[in-house]
This record gives C-alpha cells, sequence and structure tokens, in this order.
C-alpha cells in the first residue's frame, strides 16, 4: 500500500472537486488500481478533531510512513508572517506543511495556488500566500529553492485552476509507479508531456486565429478570441483543448476566453479585454513568436481569409457586426 | 461544565473549528471558529468589473458557477442589460446542474457516512447503513461518486468546464449551442434520471414522485413502496435514529428565490418572476412575508475585523467593509462576519440552504414536514433530495425551451459608475453579491453568503445564529463522539470557503 495524505492550505476546494470529476478511472478505482491508502482528507475522510491530529502526529513521527502528500491551496503566511490566517488542527497549516514535507517521499501542488499563489496571492495579497515552492513564476515559495522531498525531487506542479482530473491522475500514477525524475519536468517543474502545449492546440477557432478573424461581442461560435476579447490560449501551456474538461468541452469551445489559468503569472485580470498597442496589434503576442513576424504575418493571413469565415457559419443574419 | 473543541471540524469545505460547552449531556453554548482567510474582497478592488467574473466563482470550488451567476446579476443591474431569454435558460441550466452535483455529493460523501458512527451499532438495520453509505466502499456512496460528476458534464456542455467555468457574463452567455448540444445535455439528464435517480435514490419514477408526494403521509407511503430507495432508508432510518427531532434552530426561513422566468431588463421582481419566489417563512405562524435586500447587515463585533465608523454598529453589504484584524479586541473569536436581517425592528437570525428555499418556495411535501415535524436535520437531507428531483424536471423544461437561432446574449453599454446586486440560490442557500463601481473599476465588493446567514458569531445583543441555536439544547448520547453535534452542523451543508472568502 501507498499511503497518500491530500491537504487544503488557501484553497476553494476546487481541485478535490475536479479530482473527484475523475473518470476511467474514477478516484476509486484509482486508488484500489494503485494500492493508495487514503490516510486523511478533509473532505472525504470520516475522522474528525483528535483523531487528524492523531494521524498528522504519527505521519511527523514517523510511525506512519509517508509516500506521497498532496497539496492544494496556498501556504498562508498572514497576517504579518505569523500565518494565523489558516490554522489547521491547532497550529498554522504552514507549520504542518513544514513537518509533513520534510518527511514526505512525493510531494504534489495540485492546482495553480500550491503551485505558485494563484488567485489568493495575487496584488495586495491580502493573505500572504505563496506557492510550495514558487511565488509566480520565482522560486520563492514556502519550502524554498533547494527543497528536495525524501526521493530527490522537487515539489511536483499540477497547475491550472482547477487542475484537470486527468492531469492529476497522470501525475499521481506516474510518482506511484515510480516513473518520474527531473527530466520529466518542466522549468516550472510540471508534468512535460502536460503542459508542452499551449491551450490553441484542438481549439476549434483556431482557423478564425490563422486568418486573423477576431470575434468582436460574446455569445457565437465563430471568430477568434485572442484579438479582441482576451483569451490568452495562445500563449498559455495547457492541454485544455486535448483533455476535454468534464468529458465534454473547454472555455475557448463556449465561447469563454482562456484566462491562462495554468501559468505562474494567473491571475493577470482584465480578463475579457485584450490589451492592444499603438498599431491595434495585441500586446501579448502567441508563445515564441516575434513581433516583426507575426505583423507581416497577419496581414498577409488576414487578406487570404477565406469568405466563408467572415459571415456566420448557420445562422442568417442581415448585418453582421460582431466578426472582426 | 465541560469544554470541547473540536478541531478540526472536516466536510465543511474548508476549516472549521467548533467549541462546543456540555453541562453533562446538553449543549449549552457553542462557538464556531473559522479558520482561514484569503481576502477576495480586497484583492477584488481597483480591478475591472469583469474580472469578478472570473475570480469569485474560485471563492468556491463546490460552488463556484453560484458566485459566477451572482457576479453577472449585479454587473446587468449596474449595466443595465437586458438579458435575452436563452441566456436566462443556459444560466439557470448552469446554476441547477452544478446544485444537483452539490445536493448529491453532500448528502453521500459529507453527511451521510457520519450515520456509519459506531454509536448506531445497536440498532439492526446497522449493517445495511454500512453496506449503503460506508465512504470509499458503501453501494451508494460509490453511486454517488459514479452519477454526481455527470451533472458538471451538463454544465460543462455551456460552461466549458466545472468547477471554475466563468460563462455567464452581464448580457447572456457566452456559449451558443447549437441543437445537438441541447440534445446531448438531455440526454445525459435522462440517462442519471433513469439510472441513478430512478434506480438508487427514489427507487420509483420521477414524475411519479414529483407528482404524488405533497405531504409527511405520501413520503411515508413512498418509503413503504419502495423500500429499497435510498430515499426510503433515510426517512425511515432517520425517524427511528430521532433526527426528525434534531437541530431545528431559528424557525425562521429566508430564501433569495432563483431562476428568472424569461428575458429581463436590469433586475426582476422577485416575488412574480421567479421560478422559486424570495420570501422569509416564520415556521411557528405559518406566515410567509416579503423579503427586501435593504434590510440585510452585517456585524463584526466577534469578527476579527474593523469597521471604521466602530465595531458594534451593522452595514449593509453596499456600505460593507472587509478590513481584517486579528490582534487586540477581546471576544473576537472567528473570521466570519455577523448577517442580521431587519425585520420590522427586530434583528432576525434565519436558516437558509435547500428547506428554507423549498420552504419559502411552497413545496408542498417540504412545507408540510416542517409544519407538522419541523425543520430538523432530516428535513434538511430530505429537502435536497426533492431539489435535485425538481431540477432534474426544470433542467429539462429549460433547455426544451431553448431556440436555436435566437441570440444568448446582448453586449450592454458598460456603464462607469453604478451600484449593483445579484441574489441566487446557491447549493448551500441564498448567496448576494454587492458591487459599487467608480472610474470603470470596483470600488467595493461584498459578498454575504449562506454559511455566514446560518452560522456567524452572536451580534451586539449577544443572539446566536441559526446553527448555534440548532445545537444548543441538544442531548448527546457520548459527548467524546458527538454524532448529534456532527448531524446538525453537517445537515446545513456548510461551506467554510464561502463563508470567509
Amino acid at each position: 500500500m501507498k499511503n497518500l495524505l491530500w491537504l487544503q492550505g488557501g484553497a476553494c476546494g476546487g481541485n478535490t472537486l475536479s479530482f473527484l470529476n475523475a473518470e476511467s478511472p474514477d478516484i476509486l478505482e484509482f486508488f484500489e488500481a494503485y494500492s493508495v491508502k487514503l490516510l486523511w482528507h478533509p473532505s472525504l475522510s470520516l475522522e474528525s478533531g483528535n483523531k487528524v491530529k492523531e494521524i498528522l502526529n504519527e505521519i511527523v513521527n514517523g510511525k506512519i510512513h509517508l509516500d506521497v502528500l498532496v497539496f492544494e491551496g496556498t501556504v498562508v503566511l498572514g497576517p504579518n508572517g505569523t500565518g494565523k490566517y489558516n490554522l489547521f488542527a491547532g497550529k498554522p497549516m504552514k507549520d504542518w506543511v513544514r513537518e509533513i514535507a520534510n518527511i514526505a517521499d512525493y510531494v504534489v501542488a495540485v492546482g495553480d495556488c500550491a503551485s505558485f499563489g494563484g488567485v489568493p496571492a495575487s496584488t495586495p495579497n491580502p493573505s500572504e500566500s505563496v506557492g510550495l515552492q514558487f511565488r509566480n513564476k520565482e522560486f520563492g515559495g514556502f519550502l524554498g529553492r533547494e527543497y528536495r522531498s525524501r526521493k530527490g525531487l522537487p515539489v511536483i506542479n499540477v497547475s491550472g485552476c482547477p487542475a484537470h482530473p486527468e492531469w492529476i491522475m497522470t501525475t499521481l500514477s506516474m510518482i506511484l509507479k515510480g516513473k518520474i525524475n527531473e527530466d520529466s519536468l518542466d522549468e516550472y517543474n510540471r508534468l512535460k508531456i502536460i503542459y508542452s502545449t499551449t491551450t490553441q492546440f484542438g481549439c476549434p477557432r483556431n482557423i478564425y486565429f490563422s486568418y486573423k478573424v477576431g470575434l468582436k461581442e460574446f455569445g457565437h461560435k465563430e471568430g477568434c478570441l485572442y484579438f479582441n476579447l482576451g483569451c490568452k490560449g495562445s500563449f498559455t501551456r495547457s492541454p485544455c483543448n486535448l483533455i476535454l474538461w468534464n468529458n465534454q468541452s473547454s472555455k475557448t469551445r463556449v465561447g469563454t476566453p482562456c484566462f491562462g489559468c495554468t501559468e505562474f503569472d494567473f491571475p493577470t485580470f482584465n480578463f475579457f479585454k485584450t490589451e492592444k498597442n499603438k498599431a491595434e496589434l495585441p500586446k501579448q503576442l502567441p508563445l515564441g513568436v516575434s513581433r516583426g513576424s507575426y505583423t507581416m504575418l497577419s496581414a498577409i493571413a488576414r487578406s487570404a481569409a477565406p469568405n466563408f469565415l467572415l459571415r456566420p457559419l448557420v445562422k442568417k443574419e442581415e448585418k453582421v457586426d460582431w466578426i472582426d | 461544565m465541560t469544554n470541547i473543541t473540536i478541531s478540526p471540524f472536516n466536510r465543511v469545505e474548508g476549516d472549521l473549528d467548533v467549541e462546543v460547552k456540555y453541562e453533562k449531556n446538553k449543549v449549552v453554548d457553542v462557538k464556531f471558529i473559522s479558520r482561514l482567510f484569503r481576502g477576495l474582497e480586497i484583492i477584488l478592488r481597483n480591478k475591472d468589473p469583469w474580472d469578478a467574473l472570473v475570480i469569485t466563482p474560485r471563492v468556491c470550488g463546490i460552488c463556484g458557477g453560484s458566485h459566477l451567476y451572482s457576479s453577472a446579476s449585479a454587473l446587468d443591474m449596474i449595466y443595465n442589460a437586458e438579458v435575452p431569454k436563452n441566456a436566462v435558460k443556459i444560466r439557470n441550466v448552469l446554476a441547477m446542474a452544478e446544485t444537483c452535483q452539490n445536493d448529491i455529493r453532500h448528502t453521500y460523501l459529507m453527511f451521510l457516512i457520519d450515520s456509519t458512527n459506531r454509536l448506531y451499532e445497536k440498532y439492526e438495520f446497522y449493517p445495511e447503513i454500512l453496506k449503503r453509505w460506508t465512504p470509499l466502499v458503501g453501494s451508494s456512496y460509490k453511486e454517488a461518486i459514479r452519477w454526481s460528476k455527470k451533472y458538471t458534464e451538463i454544465y460543462a456542455i455551456f460552461g466549458g468546464q466545472w468547477p471554475h467555468g466563468s460563462a455567464i457574463i452581464p448580457g447572456g452567455v457566452t456559449t451558443d449551442p447549437y441543437p445537438n448540444e441541447i440534445n446531448k445535455a438531455l440526454g445525459i439528464l435522462k440517462n442519471i434520471t433513469s439510472n441513478y435517480l430512478e434506480k438508487v435514490i427514489l427507487g420509483g419514477d420521477l414524475d411519479q414522485f414529483l407528482n404524488t408526494v405533497k405531504s409527511v403521509k405520501d413520503l411515508d407511503q413512498w418509503s413503504e413502496d419502495f423500500p429499497e430507495s435510498d430515499l426510503g432508508k433515510i426517512w425511515r432510518f432517520g425517524n427511528e435514529l430521532g433526527w426528525h427531532k434534531l437541530g431545528f434552530g431559528s424557525g425562521i426561513m429566508l430564501s433569495y428565490g432563483h431562476f428568472p422566468k424569461d428575458e429581463y431588463v436590469k433586475e426582476v421582481d422577485r416575488e412574480k418572476d421567479l421560478i422559486f419566489r424570495a420570501g422569509i417563512y416564520i415556521v411557528n405562524k405559518g406566515e410567509l412575508v416579503r423579503f427586501d435586500q435593504k434590510n440585510i447587515m452585517e456585524f463584526i463585533n466577534k469578527s476579527y475585523y474593523k469597521y471604521t465608523k466602530g465595531d458594534t454598529i451593522g452595514l449593509h453589504p453596499f456600505e460593507g467593509e472587509t478590513n481584517p484584524n486579528m490582534s487586540g479586541d477581546k471576544g473576537k473569536y472567528t473570521l466570519t462576519k455577523c448577517f442580521r436581517y431587519n425585520l420590522n425592528g427586530e434583528l432576525i437570525t434565519p436558516e437558509v440552504g435547500a428547506l428554507a428555499m423549498l420552504t419559502v418556495g411552497q413545496n408542498p411535501l417540504i412545507l408540510d414536514i416542517v409544519n407538522k415535524l419541523g425543520p430538523s436535520v432530516l428535513a434538511r437531507v430530505i429537502a435536497r433530495i426533492v431539489r435535485v428531483s425538481i431540477y432534474h424536471k426544470l433542467i429539462e423544461d429549460e433547455l426544451e425551451a431553448f431556440e436555436f437561432g435566437k441570440p444568448t446574449y446582448k453586449k450592454p453599454n458598460e456603464e462607469k459608475e453604478g451600484k449593483g446586486y445579484g441574489l441566487v440560490e446557491a447549493p448551500r442557500g441564498a448567496l448576494g453579491h454587492w458591487i459599487s463601481v467608480k472610474d470603470g473599476k470596483i470600488y467595493n465588493y461584498q459578498m454575504v453568503t449562506p454559511t455566514e446567514i446560518n452560522m456567524g458569531p452572536e451580534d451586539p445583543s449577544n443572539n446566536k445564529s441559526h446553527v448555534a441555536k440548532a445545537l444548543i439544547g441538544t442531548e448527546v448520547v457520548d459527548v467524546s463522539n458527538p454524532v448529534e453535534v456532527y448531524h446538525i452542523i453537517r445537515s446545513h451543508d456548510a461551506c467554510m470557503v464561502c463563508n470567509v472568502h
């Protein structure tokens, strides 16, 4: 059996709920298939009160071997470094995290908060929140740059607000099989196989992006959301349009812009509007594209746009002022 | 006198400590101490008002869609948005799908597993409880894991993802579904109805349940006719275990009402134009009175906050302040504010949640249960099952009423100044967001959540909130294993991450 402990810090519980959405395997099948013993989980376990303290203390004392610590939410340091904004089982959660991270074989940060600080850590960061090993893109997280778990690895991040259940399970399953090493991880200590593509991979609006046909208002299937409506899908690394959400969809598929919630700098705010420069081009360009080549490409692509992309696909409308 | 602190008190979506005082075996006092502060209202200051649509769902992982609905409705009001009928339908489907997911998960994953407590070993039906409701292995527990996520598929078809989609925006929704998507959602719903709701929970036909079970007597009959259903078992075991006598509380039911019926501009008449009306129901008088959001106020005399005009006054959310302060001030003990409603000069301490929503909404079965037996732990559990059943029909109706080709969004004028509120029935009860916008930025953002209403601390007159009232006076069998306390608190589907945000 492998022992797994799941704790929540400055969290909304969204990653737990996302994990519960897992299908094939679902969470119960997953625990069985990987012989996982769930030592305790804030929403799934029977035990309350002193019994929980007992379990935690036995882990800290080494009476119970901890294979994997999963942490959801930020590490809360406020107010004034005391951690009193997040007390758990009699003391600041940050103290439990430190003690338990010291003896865990592996530590996994599930979600953007635990990975980078996420929403609670955004300006002005009222709770003095940080991620487990990162604060945004810097190694300024709670456990510090040098931290390594007992098996010699840094905190393994599964970013996303929330993380998709399949990303969580893939990461956990590789850990439980002992198949994860530093080479499996990207510069933010995330599994490369999950975080190497951008949200745009598989987005049905990609053809509109290619020909620079933008959407000007919400509520339509046509047009790309990047040019006016704030979509960050072309520079956000996630497989949201490859591994669909809830077996069904993704934000961009339902006309909601990508907010960049798998990235270290989420939340960047101003989510529904694209910031543009004087030449009316988006300030933030697709991943790896230079401004010169983007400007050139845009002009050519737009002039080559096929006619059917400039009209509604299905609906009959007299005037169409929502396609750019 | 014995003083026992339960820390942590889990299965309440977040961090809670409960301090209970007993005289012998009787609860004589209780304090709910919330243990997590993130400061999302502070983060929202000076941001673009639309950013609230991304930030507020992240208050809560289990009911983020309700926060989104509140946020967008408040902005609708500020922008004088015209919300097309199709958008209303999709918004309603999103909210109902999320709530069904919540109600199933809460019932089985949070509440019912306490029935496996060793205190109940002596009952002859204890093996049956273990078989069904034991965490991770019970037959119905497993079914809840398997089926609750299906509702999130319906959500994702229109909302992109669950949790934390942001498809509801001022003026409508971002999505523009084709008929195949409507059909798929209907197909998933039908699948849940036939293979889960009717098989495991109700034991019989959904329409028959909704059309024939309208009183306590009918529910007794249903439980006899379908004894193998979870509903039948919960009703029978619950009565034998005394859950129908447990945790009455304030006896005042508050609902903000929910689900506009048709397109609207700015806001709707909460008594006429909603599928579930708003109001306040006084149980012992059988009286339904009008609700007006103007009468809401929040106190902080026991909470770790400062008000600029002194800590004993109450503030309406439009004037609300969030200035955390954990130092000094004796007597302060929690991060939750205290909600009160001014009913003709009296500060009342209502109950909110599925039970309150359906009581105020005049559901005949729930009204009969409340009027005959009282607003108990058992009534709350039953109310959640009834609500899921009603929502199954309503989701179908709303989807059938969707007219492809008509708009799902009408772009509003983004007013640079204004105030608006958005009121909804979140899974665990009345939820409101109050937003002030100045110079095109958020000037003040206040969220008042259902768990705050149910479980806030005392007001300046030392009046307890509803769940504290429900606990005080309760006789527990074993103070070292106070399952009665667990039942009362968890029957309210507490959500600590909403409570303090």
